[in-house]
């Protein structure tokens, strides 16, 4: 079952660009990845889905129900992470997480204490005085504290120690694995790689790209570097799936798709006193579909 | 400079709603007279001999209001107050603004010292309130000459707009002082209108009971009355040295105040 | 029930604040009453040197001015005034401060419709006032149970007293409805401020100048305390024309509300 699934979803904002016909879906218990850079659409979409704002054309539907129709309906089961996390002054932790916990109907009390603990967030401080990171733990909490079957995160992280974030990403994936379906946001490449399944890329507005990590990586091109004991021709290894070929000295390095065992036996061929083989990472691949569109 | 620019430029809006209410009251207040009736001899006699108390509550004053320029002091009772609000709620947000908006940390990054914040606030506040002053007397000047032109009654009239400029530099003074000295932004306006309101009950309270008539030191409102200033005995010298005062110990208050207090971000 | 508990949570600390002060004003003009009572006599003492005819017209409106009704419908006005600034401060700022301290987000992503938020939200407006106005009420007929001699017509003095509620109500539902349609208030009080003075002052010329229209403008105008006086009861038409106005108000406001894109951040 698909937990989300987005239909040509437009958003404008007057002649200001939102989203253009996005379409994606996140299947149940998986952990979708939702990356751009800043000002693609990231948080328009998943406003629209939160019906914060309303679509201009297009649907959206959560748990199978319409996402402006039966919007508080869905909300029941949604826990949501703002990017900028901002709450009532002068409340403390405590009566900010019960009142929050007061909108669904469960018991939420253990889960509070537990998460509390977990990010190591003291309930009985007063909201304000709560530092940027601090302030992010509270929205955490409060995201998490009733046991939603599906989690947004809008680019949750900022603010957040490295010791936190990696709490977070436990939390996470204990989350997930009891389940709970996860929809990422974030223009860090490192984390979405970590966590995520699968991921939709969005640039100015426009979905380019949907695609598994794990195929992301593996469509696409191998680094390879090689150090040789005599200088080679650098004509040598300009063969099919070869690009950027750079050389300097001994050392020559580029970038393969394609076959791998015509490139092993090309290099076998020459005698070599080092090689490298590099799988390109996430933001490699990224620029690539970037620099495409341009 | 630039501080004062920017100031300058995000008060333009609400000066220029502001003028269009001044535009409103003193044309068409203006309009109505004319159509008014000097109220006969017998009952003007009448009305002098009552206590000060009931004529405030019959609606009539000294200010002869069958002549152009006595009929526009009852409409400058309404100004005073229009003015006053303009002006305590321009001192106590331009101070408070920018820890409402969050915008203090961005300034205080700046390589600017705080009174020299303060002395740009005040500066664009003080050029928009000469503005206010100057639209107020511009078109009181030419709808009162319209209906009666006589050689002093321009002269009147700076008079009674030079008292309300006054009054304004003593609600902006308010205004800015509680604001410095304020920690929560929203609070400074709430307290700032409050003793605005405050004054402004008192006035009228002052208006109603001899007995409170020593309350009048504390009310600005009773300042710069239109009766007293068109009756042709001109400024109180008590009251004018009393709002000196009042505004040079409330702005070192502001300067003082400011400097001394964490800002809240 | 429990955004409708957190608001009033919330709401508590103003709306004692604007109570004690209502009450505070009610005290202070309502312990003047004696004097005035005093000097109303004397003057009609004053009055039995003119003619027949100015004694009697004179006369009766000194009578019906320094009785104790009367008097308290005069200064009804002001604190009516307050009243109103309360119900237009609460009223717009119940949900601009929403939008204002950003936490729209956070409402918007539970589990409740919006139409429900708004339903919690007007109910601790009407709440609010409510307590507001009988904690007034009893402070005031206490007060004048102290103060007047005479017995009072205590039905008469709790229909003008509840005026207040209903113009508080007319002015909170144009507070909320301003701040569905105003996008980016940026803060609640100079706005709520200035309008409500706008009608204020609109109000005090409008009975000066004798405008009739001006009954149909502004809330202040709508009861028409010496009528309430004279008859023990309302005028109907303004009280049908005032309650269609809440409702439509307050109706636009739901619509356009379920239905604008909230921009949080």
């Amino acid at each position: 079952m698909n937990v989300i699934e987005i239909k040509n979803l437009t958003k404008t904002y007057g002649n200001a660009r939102g989203i253009e016909n996005v379409s994606f879906h996140v299947e149940e218990g998986e952990i979708f990845g939702f990356i751009g850079p800043n000002g693609a659409g990231k948080s328009t979409t998943l406003r629209t889905l939160l019906s914060i704002i309303y679509p201009t054309s297009g649907s959206a539907t959560v748990f199978g129900k319409d996402s402006v129709q039966s919007a508080s309906e869905i909300k029941k089961d949604i826990g949501y992470l703002p990017s900028e996390v901002f709450y009532y002054d002068r409340m403390r932790v405590k009566d900010l997480l019960n009142y929050s916990a007061s909108f669904y109907k469960k018991d939420c009390r253990k889960r509070i204490q537990e998460l509390a603990e977990i990010m190591d967030l003291d309930l009985s401080k007063r909201i304000d005085d709560l530092s940027y990171g601090n302030r992010k733990k509270v929205g955490i909490v409060q995201g998490l504290l009733h046991k939603p079957k599906l989690i947004i995160l809008d680019e949750p992280t900022g603010g957040l120690d490295p010791l936190m974030q990696q709490k977070f990403f436990d939390l996470l994936k204990e989350e997930n694995k009891k389940g709970t379906t996860i929809l990422f946001s974030s223009h860090i490449l490192s984390e979405v790689q970590k966590m995520c399944d699968r991921v939709a890329i969005i640039k100015e507005g426009k979905i380019i790209k949907v695609e598994k990590i794990s195929t992301l990586k593996e469509s696409n091109h191998k680094k390879i570097k090689v150090e040789t004991k005599v200088p080679v021709d650098v004509d040598f290894f300009d063969a099919d799936g070869v690009t950027n070929l750079e050389a300097t000295n001994n050392t020559i390095s580029f970038l393969f798709s394609g076959n791998i065992n015509l490139i092993m036996r090309k290099l076998s061929e020459i005698e070599l006193s080092n090689v490298w083989v590099d799988e390109p990472d996430l933001e490699e691949i990224f620029l690539h579909y970037y620099e495409k569109e341009v | 400079m630039n501080i004062v620019l920017r100031e300058l430029m995000s008060s333009r809006k609400s000066l220029i709603w502001w003028s269009v209410g001044l535009l409103a009251m003193i044309t068409g207040g203006m309009s109505k007279y004319g159509g008014m009736q000097s109220s006969g001899q017998s009952a003007n006699d009448l009305f002098a001999a009552m206590p000060k108390s009931l004529q405030a509550i019959f609606g009539v004053s000294t200010l002869d209001i069958s002549t152009a320029l006595g009929y526009y002091g009852l409409i400058f009772s309404y100004l005073l107050l229009m003015a006053a609000i303009y002006a305590v709620m321009l001192g106590a947000n331009s101070i408070a603004k920018e820890e409402r908006d969050k915008t203090s940390e961005f300034l205080m990054a700046k390589p600017v010292s705080r009174s020299r914040i303060i002395t740009s606030k005040l500066a664009a506040a003080i050029i928009l309130l000469f503005l206010f002053n100057l639209i107020t007397f511009l078109l009181s000047a030419m709808m009162v000459n319209y209906y009666d032109s006589g050689a002093e009654i321009t002269s009147k009239i700076a008079a009674l707009v030079g008292g309300m400029f006054l009054l304004q530099l003593i609600f902006l003074a308010i205004g800015t002082s509680i604001a410095a000295v304020s920690k929560r932004p929203k609070l400074a306006t709430s307290i700032a209108t409050g003793i605005l309101l405050l004054t402004y009950i008192l006035s009228i309270a002052v208006e109603l009971s001899s007995k409170l008539e020593n309350l009048k030191y504390i009310i600005p409102f009773k300042y710069f009355e239109a009766k007293y200033i068109l009756a042709g005995d001109g400024f109180d010298a008590v009251f004018v040295i009393l709002s000196v005062v009042i505004v040079v110990v409330l702005i070192n208050a502001t300067y003082i105040l400011y400097q001394k207090r964490d800002l809240n971000i | 029930m429990n955004m409708f508990l957190h608001e009033l949570k919330v709401n508590r600390k103003s709306t004692i604040i604007w109570t004690l002060s209502l009450v505070a004003i009610a005290v202070l003009f309502l312990s003047i009453f004696p004097t005035i009572e005093r000097e109303g006599e004397e003057f009609k003492k004053v009055l039995a040197s003119y003619p027949e005819g100015v004694l009697k017209a004179v006369g009766v409106q000194i009578d019906s001015i320094t009785s104790f009704l009367g008097f308290y419908s005069y200064v009804f006005l002001y604190i009516m005034l307050c009243g109103a600034i309360q119900g237009m401060n609460l009223g717009m700022g119940v949900l601009s401060k929403e939008i204002i301290g950003k936490t729209a987000e956070f409402l918007l992503t539970k589990p409740v419709a919006r139409k429900e938020i708004l339903t919690s939200k007007a109910l601790v407006v009407v709440t609010s006032l409510l307590i507001t106005n009988i904690v007034f009420m009893g402070a005031a007929a206490l007060m004048a149970n102290i103060v007047a001699k005479e017995s009072i017509d205590y039905q008469v003095f709790f229909m003008i007293s509840a005026t207040n509620f209903f113009v508080q109500l007319m002015f909170a539902s144009f507070g909320f409805l301003l701040s569905v349609l105003v996008s980016r208030i940026k803060s609640v009080l100079p706005l709520s401020l200035s309008t409500v003075f706008a009608f204020f002052i609109l109000y005090m010329f409008g009975s000066v100048i004798g405008e009739k229209a001006v009954r149909y403008l502004t809330p202040f105008k709508y009861f028409d305390l010496a009528y309430i006086i004279r008859h023990s009861g309302y005028e109907a038409q303004y009280i049908i024309i005032g309650s269609i106005f809440i409702v439509a108000t307050v109706a636009v406001s739901f619509i356009v509300f379920t239905k604008k894109d909230i921009h949080t951040v």
